[in-house]
């Protein structure tokens, strides 16, 4: 990677806080990720999970402390930052009254690919919606939908891959699908992930991350990780009004 | 590593809101209705005049109110695609600076706009002025201000559309705040359509000074608009 100072880190954030108002969605978060790394992020609902990701994904500024990401400054490098990042949320990201072909073209225009053709072609037979190139998206099943969201989101090759909920509304064959692709990648990217189910993020993660109140409350390797005292700690970390 | 290019970035956006708007017809459709009813709307309040009554007297007003309100229905639409699935956190999240995305939606707004703005004076003609007097001035020149003001309204609604999109309430906040920012170029629009159409002595050189009063409002509106856009967006 030319001319940043990752330090074999994905992600490296230092006192990272952001307030709206008089909350702090995000106070005082440190942690480093190892480049290749899966991070599962949990966390009740209102923890700051999706603003920290936000933040690191330059689409919401901090308020203090900082972050980097792929060894970019979030806020200072962010336009050059983007081109290392991608996005998977439960929102697929598309336009629905574009076709498939047309929502990953318009994409591979804002990325700057040289051959946004080829690339498309090859993602869309990746994610199996080569036949449903043609149809707009607004026509498409949730599955086929985060199929294609996943094709949007690798279109450019980002080194750090930012799953939101990425399997909420899949029905389990879009599940099994989703799990097929991401094995696929897992080698090249490197994965944070947000996730309410436990079992799935274990599962999948290196390294998992309990976030309450804006507060990291465990951050792990994946080895070090017990999983029955991993359930208490974020059982009570959600029932004891932490969160 | 390849690289983005905002003359690339620019041309995708405008194209894909064209080719949106192409397959939905959303904007235009709903811009185009507004005008027409509003129209009828004048035929019947103004249907008592009788023929000795000159139209032209009170035509660059009824337009420009028409158009104004017609546009605020385009510009609120112009942002729900982007609202939909989503769509403006992947916009933002790829390596385009944001002032880019300002004129590529700018530039597609402000195409949506003339174009139902000269489908309309067609069809006000014909309500209108037939078999009455008709424009006093080369009709160019009502071409020129309907440009001139469309920029304006184009470039502060933009801005304004971004803002209110994700608010509750988006279409009163919208007027709200876009009508009061509106008034000095609506004066000088109606002013410079008014000396186009009644022309006679000395109305082309009024024409021309409410034309510079337009393009300064235009200049000083969009680069505030330019400039706002990243903290509208950002943050």
């Amino acid at each position: 990677m030319e001319e940043t100072a990752r330090n074999g880190l994905a992600v490296e954030t230092r006192e990272l806080t952001r307030s709206f108002g008089v909350r702090k969605a995000l106070n005082n978060i440190t942690f480093e990720l190892p480049e290749g790394a899966f991070l599962s992020i949990f966390g009740p609902n209102g923890a700051g999970k999706t603003t920290l990701v936000k933040v690191l994904t330059t689409l919401l500024n901090p308020s203090s402390g900082t972050a980097r990401v792929s060894g970019y400054d979030v806020v200072n490098d962010a336009v050059e930052l983007r081109h290392h990042i991608g996005l998977i949320s439960h929102n697929p990201l598309l336009y629905p009254d574009l076709t498939a072909e047309e929502n990953l073209l318009f994409f591979a225009e804002m990325y700057g690919l040289k051959d946004p053709k080829g690339r498309v072609n090859k993602l869309l037979a990746d994610v199996e919606l080569d036949h449903r190139r043609l149809d707009v998206t607004g026509t498409f099943s949730r599955g086929m939908l985060q199929r294609l969201s996943i094709a949007r989101a690798l279109l450019h090759k980002p080194d750090v891959l930012f799953l939101d909920e990425p399997y909420s509304g899949l029905d389990p064959h879009a599940m099994d699908i989703l799990d097929g692709l991401i094995a696929q990648i897992r080698g090249e990217h490197t994965f944070v992930m947000i996730s309410h189910d436990l079992d799935k993020g274990l599962e999948l993660c290196s390294h998992a991350l309990i976030l309450a109140s804006g507060k990291v409350v465990l951050f792990e390797e994946r080895q070090n990780i017990d999983v029955r005292t991993f359930r208490e700690t974020y059982r009570a970390t959600v029932g004891t009004g932490v969160a | 590593m390849e690289r983005s290019n905002s003359w690339r970035q620019f041309k995708a956006i405008l194209r894909k809101d064209l080719v949106m708007e192409l397959r939905t017809k959303e904007m235009v459709t709903s811009m185009g209705l507004y005008a027409l009813l509003t129209m009828v709307v004048y035929q019947i309040a103004l249907a008592e005049a009788g023929d000795t009554f000159d139209v032209r007297l009170v035509m660059p007003g009824l337009i420009w109110v028409a158009f104004i309100f017609m546009s605020m229905l385009g510009l609120n639409r112009s942002f729900v695609h982007e609202k939909d699935q989503g769509c403006m956190d992947a916009l933002l999240l790829s390596p385009v600076d944001r002032p880019v995305i300002f004129f590529a939606k700018f530039a597609g707004n402000l195409l949506f706009l003339m174009v139902v703005e000269l489908l309309s004076l067609p069809v006000f003609s014909f309500l209108f002025l037939q078999g009455r007097a008709g424009i006093g001035n080369p009709i160019w020149l009502l071409g020129v201000v309907l440009l001139g003001a469309s920029i304006g309204i184009s470039g502060v609604g933009t801005l304004l559309a971004t803002m209110t999109v994700n608010t509750k309430g988006k279409d009163v906040m919208l007027s709200v705040l876009f009508v009061p920012l509106m008034y000095p170029l609506l004066r000088a629009a109606v002013g410079a359509t008014f000396a186009a159409v009644i022309g006679g002595p000395g109305t082309v050189q009024t024409f021309w000074l409410f034309m510079a009063w337009v393009a300064g409002f235009d200049v000083i509106m969009v680069l505030v608009a330019y400039g706002l856009y990243e903290f509208v967006v950002g943050v």
